[in-house]
């Protein structure tokens, strides 16, 4: 059976202007003035699958390019080169605590963050109760969300994501979220998705979620996918690299040059 | 990209959240908060009425013409004066998951559409109550130039929304533009005080086409030409498409620069 989800050589690069123009006004009155731009390459060939029912696991530090890979495998951004090939529907849990109109009360941000991951209003309407109670909100429900605490609000986010999820569930750093409680629950609710032949991505720094929750995993490093390998491999792989031990000096992605981004 | 997974999306319901919520938080969900949408117009109509019905005394459909131009125009600047900011306002939504980013463009509009059903009723009864009462073939018409109106809305809307993005201040340089069409469009003078050979430029500016027409068919009883229908119907097609278009090249990139 072919992989669920596929990256094929993808590759991104964002362009850091020596001056920003944001505005009309600067474009205009920049026109005489050349402004140089440096290009930052975040990711760089980079390819793996995913297999149906697998979790897959990414390492990295910070800044290596793992938020940006996961935007692109959401399809939030374009790379500018290569392609993902998705065979399901996907459900990302990125940027949380801030997927949210501060205006709103719990039950209406639920229903527009619920609605944009493709659940119906009948759907939200009986899964609100329980998306409440998953994240303990249920006394706040009509409160809006500007009076939310950070760790309320990615609470929210995680009781939402993982009701709307389908088949391919995408989390920037899972179980980082609230008390041990809470943390407790997200795992349970996790085993049971994993358990019911769901496939997921997991961006963690954690070490021991990589091992127990990864059937597999990616470190990535300056744009490359330098190990793959199981859990453990790949979270002893990072420890080393976090510590510069010579394990870890896979081949170093290329600095960032004055090449022109497609 | 490969195409979004096969599966049945219900972006009904996305829409409709959007058009409660923006309700919602625009009127503080509440009826009292909406009539402040209607008393902006009217009390612009009531301060014109007294200054200009003085100069323009001898028209004796300045009144009504004035009311409509004043509420076919703040739909048209409130429309696009919310859609330019539009994507980056729901920015929050759609740096989360992907799903087509023109619904909230579009949605977007929904507040100043309210805004316009209420004032058409309003004006409609109006007319029938004082034995005014606008043929079907005009009632027709005029619903026709407000679906123009909202293509011309949307398609500035589309194409503002992602240019916004990259040009932070051209909400500002849509605020004079505007600014300047409010008389550019002849909502406080009757256009025949203009001398005709002008007349073809104004009408290039979409609002004066909009009002104009619409006046004619609620206020004069009078239907203007086929060949006036075509060319509202090209400028209409131009403006949708044109903004549309934009908003295809930009859009694919467009949550980079939220």
């Amino acid at each position: 059976m072919a992989p669920i989800l596929e990256a094929r050589h993808l590759s991104k690069r964002f362009r850091i202007p020596s001056v920003k123009r944001s505005t009309v006004r600067e474009h205009v009155l920049g026109m005489l003035r050349p402004s140089s731009t440096e290009e930052l390459v975040v990711l760089d060939d980079v390819s793996f699958s995913v297999e149906r029912g697998e979790t897959l696991g990414i390492m990295g530090r910070n800044g290596c390019g793992k938020s940006t890979l996961l935007k692109i495998l959401s399809g939030i951004y374009m790379p500018d080169t290569g392609e993902v090939i998705a065979r399901g529907p996907i459900t990302p849990i990125l940027e949380l605590g801030v997927g949210w109109n501060p205006e709103l009360d719990a039950i209406d941000n639920i229903l527009l963050l619920g609605s944009v991951m493709g659940m119906s209003l009948k759907e939200l309407r009986q899964a609100t109760d329980e998306i409440l109670a998953f994240a303990e909100l249920e006394r706040f429900a009509n409160m809006k969300l500007q009076h939310y605490s950070s760790g309320m609000a990615s609470r929210l986010a995680y009781a939402v994501a993982f009701r709307a999820v389908r088949e391919i569930l995408i989390l920037d750093e899972i179980f980082a979220v609230g008390d041990a409680g809470f943390r407790e629950r997200c795992e349970s609710r996790f085993r049971e998705l994993h358990s019911s032949g769901h496939t997921a991505i997991v961006v963690s720094h954690d070490p021991r979620t990589i091992k127990t929750f990864c059937d597999r995993a990616l470190l990535v490093d300056r744009g490359h996918v330098v190990v793959q390998g199981d859990g453990l491999t790949v979270a002893d792989a990072y420890t080393a690299l976090l510590t510069h031990e010579p394990a870890a000096a896979a081949p170093t992605a290329a600095l960032p040059e004055a090449v022109p981004a497609s | 990209m490969a195409d979004a997974p096969t599966r049945r999306h219900h972006w009904g319901g996305l829409v409709w959240t959007l058009v409660r919520t923006d309700f919602k938080a625009r009127y503080h969900g509440t009826v009292g908060g909406f009539v402040w949408a209607l008393l902006k117009p009217f009390t612009m109509f009531l301060v014109l009425l007294g200054v200009f019905s003085f100069i323009f005394a001898s028209d004796p459909v300045y009144k009504r013409n004035l009311l409509l131009g004043l509420f076919l125009w703040d739909f048209f600047a409130e429309g696009t004066k919310v859609g330019i900011i539009s994507m980056h306002q729901k920015g929050y939504l759609l740096t989360k998951t992907r799903f087509p980013s023109w619904i909230v463009v579009v949605t977007s509009a929904s507040n100043a559409v309210i805004t316009l059903a209420v004032f058409t009723v309003a004006i409609v009864g109006f007319l029938a109550l004082t034995g005014r009462t606008p043929s079907p073939v005009e009632l027709v018409l005029y619903l026709a130039y407000l679906v123009a109106a909202l293509l011309i809305v949307a398609g500035i809307s589309l194409a503002g929304s992602v240019l916004f993005l990259r040009y932070r201040d051209l909400n500002q340089v849509w605020d004079v533009v505007t600014q300047a069409g409010f008389f550019v469009a002849p909502i406080i003078y009757p256009l025949n005080i203009l001398p005709e050979r002008f007349h073809f430029y104004l009408y290039l500016w979409p609002p004066t086409a909009i009002i104009q027409f619409s006046r004619a068919v609620l206020v004069q009883h009078d239907i203007p030409t086929l060949r006036a229908h075509l060319m509202l119907l090209g400028m209409t097609a131009v403006v949708f498409t044109a903004g549309a278009a934009i908003y295809r090249r930009f859009a694919p990139r467009a949550v980079e620069y939220i």
